[in-house]
């Protein structure tokens, strides 16, 4: 029993449901409490006030007129068929003899008595239970006014009955609302839980089902299966990026496999084999290339080297880079220039920065052929600093740029590279709060790397 | 006899390590056990020790070198680790290394930078002018002579030719030249050093009766009247 009552006590539906039907029990209860008390309290005084005008009445009638006349009086009172079946008159003589009056007289009740009070009498033969106010006339004689209140309880007792048996049914209703709302809610929180069970077993595709109600559960369900949808858009890019990874480092290694086999088993192994070992060192020392570079965006992404951020100019950062790449430049047969803003300073990492800098203007030197220029220039206005490397080689069509920056995406496979150097430049302007802007410079490509003013 | 001390727990790699040391003239001693290597580290008379991070018993090495620096020991620390991103480096450099090399590595790039390691730990560089065959440097004034014929240089090419002098008779590689001239702790990738070197070597070596700039193939370069050694070769 308390087993299972612990049961339904652990759902937290039963329980709410529980609390809120005993608090509609209890204020009813106050309510009828005080309704009943201050009934039946009314209708006592008013009853016990009548008894006080008619005993005043009738002593006042017997000053004037004595006790025979009073008598009378009495009789006429009780044979008038006015509340005939519940008033109560009786006035004995002062030997205790009944003159006029319709109760059973007993001793206990003839001694006068300051107050009305409530007692056990005999009238018209039938025991009940009246209020009663004895008063001692100036002759001796007593007088007896008061009324049956046998009608008055009867109805007290009804009304206490259908209290209580409305208070059961009250409460009847409260559990069985919490048994209701415990299901209904436990339908809807099932459903979310079934889903999640799925989900954890591996069907990642499911859904929690979202029914027709735009209640509470039908939001919360959208929100979950909102966030399902983005954790399972992630996984997929992750996955893209494992396959990408997988595919860049088994290819190579598989060609530096096949290279050393057949040098190992040409005819002369010795005259192939170091030409073997040479390009296997290469290949190796390119697939740990790749693997530095993604380790080096995945911790720029990780976001941990904000805390070290500090001002950084990116004048000087531009300067270095380029008088890192003119020589190549010159080599190439390529102008480069730049023109340079008073002071843009960006709060960063230095070496980050550097980093993304030099990968824009090294992009530019590789797809812009002899005899171009590559224009470099900083500038700094409106809260924001911005960088840009514009060159006249073959840009990017536009139609491509969406997908520029997506690791391993090369625009031309004929050109070196990895296809990791603008996932970098882009991860590097995002952990700066920053963005990278690509546009055609008709002909040739405008690389804006756009960073957030310090305090801006 | 110079001594070096490997605290390295893969035995591939130590011997890798320990028998390039060896034909460089090296005494090695290699310690592959975490534990003892603290005590191997603060007790012998070491003139180098080359530290792992990852160790058995989940030792991290750091915490070998900070113990050794905590004992006052100054023996130059290079560490060997696979641990690559920058705040691993820096936790190294801050632990007191002095240089921080990630795996996998070419044993040329070691080599260079354990004599870079040694070389400034010598004294007494503060000269003003330095000569090389018949090539005078004023480091201070910043011009350079070859044959009595002055050679206008730009600043960062004077800084790549100091950094060569400075590191007369060695092997540097690139990626020591992107740190000292550029302060660049990332590689680039394109020939960018390469381009720079062919542009001051045609500077200082045009016209003259012997070539001071070297390139040691598949390591870097180095300045020296002589040529490349087979021991800077590597």
């Amino acid at each position: 029993m308390s087993r299972a009552f612990a049961r339904w006590w652990s759902s937290i539906a039963f329980r709410q449901a529980l609390i809120f039907g005993a608090l509609v029990v209890l204020t009813m209860t106050v309510l009828v409490v005080i309704f009943y008390v201050q009934t039946v309290g009314v209708w006592q005084r008013r009853i016990d006030g009548q008894i006080d005008t008619t005993t005043q009445r009738l002593v006042d009638y017997h000053e004037t007129r004595g006790s025979a006349a009073l008598a009378n009086h009495i009789n006429n009172l009780l044979g008038d068929g006015i509340d005939s079946d519940t008033e109560v008159y009786t006035l004995l003589g002062p030997d205790g003899h009944i003159l006029a009056g319709n109760l059973a007289v007993a001793d206990e009740i003839t001694r006068p008595t300051p107050r009305i009070s409530e007692q056990r009498v005999v009238r018209a033969g039938r025991v009940s239970r009246s209020r009663l106010r004895v008063t001692r006339l100036s002759d001796g004689s007593i007088l007896i006014v008061g009324r049956d209140m046998q009608d008055q309880h009867e109805l007290e007792h009804l009304i206490r009955g259908a209290i209580l048996s409305g208070a059961m049914v009250t409460l009847l209703m409260a559990i069985f609302g919490a048994v209701l709302f415990r299901r209904q809610l436990e339908r809807r929180i099932g459903a979310i839980r079934e889903t999640a069970t799925q989900i954890e077993r591996g069907d990642l595709a499911q859904r929690v089902p979202i029914s027709a109600q735009q209640d509470e559960f039908a939001r919360l369900s959208r929100d979950i299966n909102a966030m399902l949808d983005r954790i399972h858009a992630l996984m997929e890019g992750v996955r893209h990026v494992s396959n990408t990874i997988a595919h860049n480092i088994r290819t190579p290694l598989s060609r530096v496999l096949a290279r050393l086999y057949t040098a190992q088993s040409a005819a002369d192994p010795a005259q192939s084999l170091p030409e073997a070992v040479g390009f296997a060192i290469t290949e190796i020392q390119d697939v740990n290339v790749v693997f530095d570079k993604l380790l080096r965006i995945a911790e720029v992404e990780a976001g941990a080297r904000r805390q070290t951020f500090t001002v950084v100019s990116l004048n000087a950062v531009a300067v270095n880079a380029l008088e890192l790449y003119d020589a190549v430049a010159e080599a190439k047969g390529l102008t480069l220039t730049h023109t340079l803003d008073a002071q843009p300073v960006v709060t960063g990492d230095g070496d980050l920065l550097a980093n993304a800098v030099a990968n824009l203007i090294d992009n530019a030197i590789k797809y812009t052929p002899s005899g171009g220029t590559i224009h470099v220039d900083t500038r700094c206005d409106g809260g924001r600093v911005t960088l840009t490397v514009r060159d006249n080689g073959r840009g990017i069509p536009a139609e491509e740029r969406a997908r520029v920056g997506a690791r391993f995406y090369r625009l031309d496979r004929a050109v070196p590279g990895w296809g990791l150097g603008l996932a970098s430049v882009l991860a590097i302007a995002r952990l700066h709060g920053g963005s990278l802007q690509l546009a055609d410079a008709e002909p040739g490509l405008i690389a804006r790397l756009v960073l957030p003013a310090p305090g801006a | 006899m110079r001594r070096c001390l490997i605290i390295e727990d893969d035995t591939e790699n130590a011997q890798y390590v320990a028998t390039g040391l060896r034909e460089l003239g090296w005494l090695v001693t290699v310690c592959r056990d975490g534990v003892h290597a603290v005590g191997r580290a603060a007790d012998g008379a070491w003139d180098l020790i080359i530290l792992d991070r990852m160790l058995p018993n989940d030792i991290d090495g750091l915490s070998i070198l900070k113990t050794l620096r905590s004992l006052g020991r100054r023996t130059p620390v290079v560490i060997l680790s696979a641990l690559a991103a920058t705040d691993e480096r820096v936790r190294g450099l801050k632990a007191g290394c002095d240089d921080y090399l990630t795996k996998p590595f070419a044993f040329s790039e070691l080599a260079a930078r354990i004599e870079a390691v040694l070389r400034r730990l010598q004294p007494g560089d503060s000269v003003r002018e330095m000569h090389v065959a018949d090539m005078k440097v004023d480091l201070i004034a910043r011009s350079v002579e070859r044959a009595g014929r002055l050679i206008a240089l730009q600043p960062r090419e004077f800084r790549l030719l100091a950094y060569l002098l400075l590191n007369q008779g060695r092997v540097v590689t690139r990626t020591m030249l992107l740190e000292a001239v550029w302060d660049y702790r990332f590689d680039p990738q394109t020939n960018v050093i390469d381009v720079h070197i062919s542009r001051l070597r045609s500077k200082i070596d045009k016209d003259a009766s012997v070539a001071l700039i070297h390139t040691v193939r598949g390591v870097g370069y180095t300045l020296s009247p002589a040529g490349p050694t087979r021991e800077l070769a590597g």
